[in-house]
């Protein structure tokens, strides 16, 4: 098979899925009164003028920057069969303790952005390394430890912001960290922006989309082209399978939650170093679990996870245009959850017919003699009614196997 | 079994055609009524093709499939069953954390609930049909002869008159496939049809009434079993004489390459599953451990292999003692590891062929280059192991799934082969693959016993434990009851110390 022609069958699917997903919301846009056409061309207005265009992408650039990380943290631990549900909490903990330490010390420039860097990392791999530590020690399934740690996650990190790193006048109605100084500041694109002869829009495009890349690259690389990589799919794919062939199933899940919460730690570092540059009570919120839509999207394969964090973050940023022109931006939800729906069931389908392409291959093999078996992989669709649950090794949970 | 009545299942004329391969043409097949009929092929032959025809899993581009005399058309699994047809997989499909009756009951709840009455139903066939089946026992406790007749039980649940039995016996010991043979027995008594597909054919001469032969996609004939030899029926099948496992001279050399001390792993009860075992290895030397499944053969392997803690005892290999090492440390100082169930421990199905040779190596060269995997060589790699061990596969790209479990075991060996490794662990090397393949295995065993690997032989097949040993290790109980010498002992022996009908050593 041709790359060409597997890369057009994995892309066919998502795109199909995005198509059925829109016509679907349309309908529903249609019964609650709304007509599907204006909401499109409202949503797909940026504006007239070049400033106004340019400030559009740069809105759904900065959106989206975040939207990817979440996504990637969650597709990490997702390719070794862990569905790691705490990113929220592991993102949430790490910016408030970030964005305190931030606010705490004074140094030069880079050294300042890299502690802060380095502090949310490390309190979100350790957050999520709880999760790895009693799964392996206690055997506590890391969707259950992981949720519960979201709701301590948010506790803690309300009871830092109002006590120990409360930065804001007491009364004051919006409570946040003290203001990191400007030499922990992200610096914008925008001049980079003005470099492509492109209008410096009054947004700042968060320079936090160039780490965003860097890490999506490296993570690109460690999953496909390491002995480590190759180790935590082979652990996703079949966990008996993986530790046979001499992986330390215990070592593999604490280090990938270590891995999954470090990405999850940068989360909340675009909006806080790039805008807001202290943490408060209107921080984002939900990426943790944006994330988890973005990682199903993106099939866990980080270039998908990119174009999936990109449309979510357009679909996002139409919300507020939408209400201009008087139409609920629930729309905006409502297409979301359609194509997160929709590209997850084209997904297991085309595995499935992968998987049937495949199977059926076993017989077209030339019947020479020498050739052959008789240990022929899970005879049988899944529809036969005397048949129950297969026995056949752990796959990936998101239905996605490259 | 009236001549005039029409047969319970006839097929004719039966084509089936896969993109670019004719995998079924022109099958006739008639099976009375009340009769074990078996149907025997090589592997790849096209019998798998046949059943799923007959069972609903696709239909046949030409031909007609009659139950009684009357034309049927399947569209699927569940009208096959409607219509008395059923199937027990090789690979059974229990679900192990649920008991027998649940089990039975799964997916058939609209036929008798899934309380008293489906439990006396459940009681009603394992007394006609002698299967002994404890509805309240946990499908994980059980055997695997236990857990074929709970498949059995599945299928005479859902009214099934005609059973297929696809290579019932690959799993079984010898015991075992005699308990099977009455259970058969049983079915025919009660009226019932049973398609048996199998390769063994000192098997299909004891339990069949009747055969057919398939030889690439057709069938070739039928045979009477009460006439007919097994070098007859082989020559119908292959058209050659069957290879036997018989190894040559003794090429055991003084230096022990595995010694296990007093190993003893825990088990679920009180009892240890490995209990004691004290053995020795030498190079060129292959040790079969005999024994019923689930006497502490498999629990064995994995200390061998460090995939299960030690209560007791010691593993050295060579003049290491790793018994601490880690399972990746053994398998890079030297242990090569064919494992029994090659979809649960041996492959990534979903993952292509190159990534299957990286498994198990993923530290080695040529798989890896520093911390990172090596993908050309490794596919490169994998091609030289598809050409020189004979994998017929598209190429390094295709998905393991796509291979029949032949091709995937050749695979497997020549990966584990090609790291040279000083003891090789084959854990039923030669289950479920054809003839052909089980031959070019067991030629590859004698080489690498000849040039001084230690081998570890684990096996169901009597045949070819005594053929390939040098030196025979009954199990019973998690402990070693017997040591053998395969030149001096017969399978029927054999099977006395597995089940502990005979003790001592001899």
């Amino acid at each position: 098979m041709s790359v060409l022609r597997r890369t057009g069958q994995a892309l066919l699917a998502p795109l199909l899925a995005v198509a059925i997903a829109l016509v679907i919301s349309g309908v529903v846009m249609a019964a609650i009164g709304v007509d599907p056409l204006r909401a499109l061309s409202v949503m797909t207005d940026f504006g007239d003028t070049p400033s106004q265009q340019v400030t559009a992408i740069v809105v759904i650039l900065n959106r989206a920057v975040p939207l990817f990380l979440a996504g990637l943290a969650v597709a990490v631990a997702f390719r070794m069969g862990l569905f790691n549900i705490g990113v929220e909490g592991q993102y949430r903990m790490a910016t408030v303790v970030a964005a305190g330490v931030g606010a705490s010390v004074t140094l030069p420039g880079p050294l300042h952005v890299l502690l802060i860097v380095v502090v949310a990392m490390g309190v979100a791999a350790i957050w999520a390394g709880i999760v790895g530590v009693l799964k392996v020690t206690r055997g506590v399934s890391e969707v259950i430890s992981s949720i519960m740690l979201n709701f301590i996650a948010l506790g803690l990190a309300s009871f830092l912001l109002t006590g120990p790193l409360r930065g804001s006048e007491p009364g004051a109605s919006i409570v946040t960290t003290k203001e990191i100084p400007e030499s922990g500041w992200f610096p914008s694109l925008n001049g980079l922006l003005g470099a492509l002869g492109l209008a410096n829009p009054p947004r700042q495009l968060y320079g936090f989309l160039l780490v965003a890349v860097v890490v999506g690259v490296v993570v690109a690389v460690l999953l496909k082209r390491t002995r480590f990589g190759f180790d935590l799919r082979a652990t996703g794919l079949s966990a008996s399978a993986a530790s046979a062939s001499g992986v330390d199933a215990k070592r593999m899940v604490i280090t990938t939650m270590l891995i999954s919460g470090a990405v999850a730690g940068l989360i909340g570092l675009p909006d806080l170093l790039g805008s807001d540059h202290n943490y408060g009570t209107q921080f984002t919120s939900g990426l943790g679990f944006l994330g988890i839509a973005i990682a199903l999207l993106g099939r866990n394969n980080p270039v998908g996870i990119a174009v999936a964090a990109v449309l979510f973050a357009f679909l996002d940023r139409s919300s507020v245009p939408l209400q201009i022109a008087s139409i609920p931006s629930s729309v905006v939800t409502i297409i979301q959850g359609t194509i997160v729906l929709a590209v997850v069931i084209a997904n297991e389908v085309a595995r499935r017919i992968a998987r049937r392409q495949a199977e059926s291959g076993t017989a077209v093999a030339p019947p020479a003699t020498g050739d052959g078996s008789s240990g022929e992989p899970g005879t049988g669709p899944p529809t036969g009614p005397a048949q129950s649950t297969s026995t056949a090794g752990r796959t990936d949970p998101t239905g996605s196997a490259q | 079994m009236t001549e005039s009545a029409p047969p319970a299942v006839e097929l004719r004329g039966i084509t089936k055609r896969f993109p670019g391969v004719v995998a079924n043409k022109d099958i006739e097949l008639r099976v009375a009524r009340g009769e074990v009929h078996a149907i025997v092929g090589e592997n790849g032959a096209g019998k798998s093709t046949l059943m799923k025809t007959l069972y609903g899993m696709h239909r046949p581009d030409e031909g007609q499939i009659l139950l009684d005399g009357r034309e049927v058309v399947f569209k699927s699994p569940a009208d096959a069953i409607a219509a008395g047809v059923g199937m027990v997989h090789q690979h059974f499909m229990l679900a192990d954390n649920l008991t027998v009756l649940e089990n039975v009951v799964l997916g058939a709840e609209k036929l008798h609930g899934i309380g008293a009455d489906a439990r006396a139903h459940i009681l009603t066939i394992s007394e006609s049909y002698a299967l002994g089946l404890e509805p309240d026992t946990l499908v994980e406790d059980l055997g695997v002869g236990d857990r074929q007749r709970v498949e059995i039980a599945k299928v005479l649940y859902r009214g099934a008159t005609t059973l297929i039995l696809d290579e019932p016996t690959a799993v079984l010991v010898p015991q075992e496939v005699d308990e099977l043979f009455g259970n058969l027995a049983e079915l025919k008594r009660e009226g019932l049809t049973v398609i048996f597909i199998s390769h063994k054919l000192d098997e299909v001469r004891k339990v069949a009434d009747s055969i057919t032969v398939i030889r690439r996609g057709t069938t070739v004939g039928t045979a009477d079993p009460r006439t007919t030899t097994a070098k007859q029926l082989a020559e119908m099948m292959v058209g050659s004489e069957l290879p036997t496992p018989e190894t040559r001279t003794s090429t055991v050399r003084d230096t022990p390459v595995l010694e296990l001390r007093g190993v003893t792993v825990g088990g679920q009860g009180a009892r240890p599953a490995v209990d004691d075992v004290t053995l020795t290895v030498r190079e060129g030397e292959v040790v079969g451990i005999a024994g019923v499944e689930g006497n502490g053969q498999a629990e064995l392997v994995d200390a061998i292999m460090g995939l299960r803690p030690l209560a007791a005892g010691t593993i050295v290999l060579g003049t290491d003692d790793i018994t601490t090492w880690s399972t990746r440390t053994r398998r890079e100082r030297g242990i090569g590891f064919i494992p029994e169930d090659r979809h649960r421990q041996g492959m990534l199905l979903d993952a292509p062929l190159w990534e299957n040779r990286v498994l198990g190596h993923q530290t080695e060269a040529p798989n890896a280059k520093g911390l990172f995997i090596d993908r050309k060589a490794a596919r490169a790699d994998t091609e030289r192991i598809m050409r020189e061990y004979d994998v017929r596969a598209p190429g390094p790209d295709t998905l393991a799934v796509a291979l029949s479990g032949g091709n995937q075991q050749k695979l497997i060996v020549g990966r584990e082969m090609s790291a040279a490794p000083r003891l090789l662990i084959a854990a039923h090397p030669t289950r479920g693959v054809d003839v052909g393949a089980q031959s070019v295995i067991w030629e590859l065993l004698k080489d690498a016993r000849a040039e001084g690997m230690g081998i570890v032989l684990i096996s169901a097949d009597l045949d070819e434990l005594i053929g390939l040993s040098d030196t025979l290790q009954v199990m019973l109980r998690g402990g070693v009851v017997a040591t053998l010498d395969p030149s001096a002992v017969t399978p029927e022996q054999l099977g006395g110390y597995m089940t502990g009908a005979v003790s001592g050593a001899a």
